[in-house]
């Protein structure tokens, strides 16, 4: 009897396949020589049998299937390197190894190298901007690029659709727990507009509701994400200092983001635009002054 | 073809293996179509970034798994906060793109696949802890550990979650033949 409520509890287990070595030839032996416990078998195993035969449960859409192997081709497995660091760390080893080439003499090399770190190091300072060696993505870039490529497949449906700042500015208020101002339309008024604000919408980072805004620039979508300094710091990926102000580049799944501080305020700009997306400042910069700031962010050279 | 390029179509091939049963997790998570495929997309986006993290003995089908079921976690924990999600516990015909296999038989056939009717509604129709631990095992195919990494708890628990769940389904689908057969499946049968 006691052996029977063993095995009993036994039963599901056995079933599945979680029975092993002693205790599986245990029960066995028990269920060849006990007819009851036999009989409860059966039906269990009728009874799973039955839940089993209803599998799949769900098969997907062909249209999700269509999406997400889009989404397999187009993603590329990791994060790329930009161009600028590519060159950048070919540039180091090219450096590293031809230093160690140039001498057999541990003294004389180990001065070549100073001075080639050093005119490195000047000429590093004079050409460029960036003052900080590239890291990844920070969590805040990839999770804004998510939320770009979302919008994007249309499963970021905007909660207002507006092109007027103002009434945007109007509608987070009392919605996120920081004050977040969209500034008005800068741009020359006799020109057509560079670009056009859609509308926005509350998304989720860090168990905190953050801002998402969308524009359009020549067609091209831009995604502003805005949070709160004390939820997320802008961090990673390539630094670019400009007029005292450190923009974090980085390029995630082929689009360009940058995040910066200003404020109190986390931002961070997606956009497929050139070189590293730079024009999509003009959202809140299209003043002709600002674009002196905008200017100053181009790569080198261009 | 780079090393990556290659590891990266050999892991598109593989993934794409298993939407239907991703699909399936997801609806029984969210019970809703356009979240659950929502979810999917999410879960191929994240896992074709974290690919390259898997240990090469991993089992991939419950990696996706698991990474579907952090994401849900993480977006119901936002929801908490905000008025935005709506678990649509009552919507149980929704999305519902339910797989209906032909056999030979015609006879053997309609009953088959009232049965199955009967037991994807007798599932639809558990608390979402039992009806997930259910699919994972009975559908799926997991094993108890397996099942207790995609859900983030002992194997013990599993075993147990999945005699009530079981227990629970079994009482359901004997209510149910008796007579008092959800309005869904009547109006099927009829």
């Amino acid at each position: 009897m006691k052996q029977c409520e063993g095995a009993r509890a036994q039963v599901a287990f056995y079933l599945d396949n979680e029975l092993k070595g002693d205790e599986l030839r245990a029960f066995e032996s028990h269920l060849a020589a006990c007819p009851d416990c036999r009989r409860l078998c059966d039906d269990e195993r009728s009874f799973l049998a039955l839940v089993r035969a209803a599998r799949p449960l769900y098969v997907a859409p062909p249209e999700l299937r269509d999406q997400v192997e889009r989404t397999l081709s187009n993603a590329p497995a990791t994060y790329a390197a930009s161009p600028q660091l590519r060159r950048r760390v070919q540039q180091s080893i090219w450096q590293a190894s031809a230093t160690a080439l140039d001498s057999s003499n541990a003294r004389r090399a180990s001065m070549l190298a100073f001075i080639a770190i050093f005119i490195l190091a000047v000429v590093w300072l004079i050409a460029s901007r960036r003052d900080a060696p590239a890291s990844g993505p920070s969590e805040f870039a990839v999770r804004a690029v998510e939320m770009h490529q979302r919008y994007l497949r249309g499963q970021l449906p905007l909660e207002i659709s507006s092109v007027s700042p103002e009434q945007i500015t109007r509608w987070f208020t009392g919605k996120v727990s920081f004050n977040l101002e969209l500034p008005p339309y800068q741009g020359p008024p006799d020109q057509e507009k560079l670009y056009s604000l859609e509308g926005a919408r509350l998304v989720g980072f860090n168990n905190d509701d953050a801002a998402y805004v969308a524009y359009q620039m020549q067609q091209r979508p831009i995604s502003l994400v805005v949070t709160s300094n004390s939820v997320v710091l802008p961090s990673g990926g390539e630094e670019i200092v400009s007029q005292g102000m450190t923009i974090h580049y980085a390029l995630v799944d082929g689009y360009k983001v940058m995040t910066w501080s200003h404020k109190g305020l986390t931002y961070a700009l997606v956009s497929d635009l050139e070189e590293f997306g730079q024009d999509s400042c003009i959202v809140c910069h299209a003043a002709t002054k600002d674009r002196i700031f905008i200017e100053s962010l181009k790569p080198k050279g261009k | 073809m780079t090393d990556l390029d290659k590891t990266s179509s050999a892991f598109a091939g593989a993934a794409l293996v298993h939407i239907d049963a991703l699909y399936g997790f997801a609806m029984t998570l969210v019970r809703n179509q356009s979240e659950a495929e929502d979810l999917v997309q999410e879960t191929y986006l994240r896992a074709v970034r974290a690919f390259g993290q898997l240990m090469p003995d991993s089992n991939l089908k419950s990696w996706m798994f698991a990474i579907m079921r952090n994401i849900w976690l993480n977006q119901l924990r936002h929801a908490r906060s905000g008025p935005r999600f709506v678990e649509l516990d009552a919507d149980t015909e929704e999305g519902a793109y339910w797989l209906d296999r032909v056999t030979k038989d015609p006879h053997a056939s309609y009953v088959e696949k009232i049965e199955r009717q009967e037991v994807r509604a007798a599932i639809e129709s558990l608390p979402r802890l039992h009806r997930e631990v259910i699919l994972l095992r009975d559908i799926e195919g997991f094993s108890y550990q397996q099942i207790a990494e995609i859900l983030g708890c002992p194997a013990g628990t599993v075993m147990s979650r999945l005699g009530r769940a079981r227990e629970k389904l079994r009482l359901l689908l004997a209510e149910w033949r008796v007579g008092s057969r959800p309005q869904a499946l009547k109006a099927n049968r009829a």
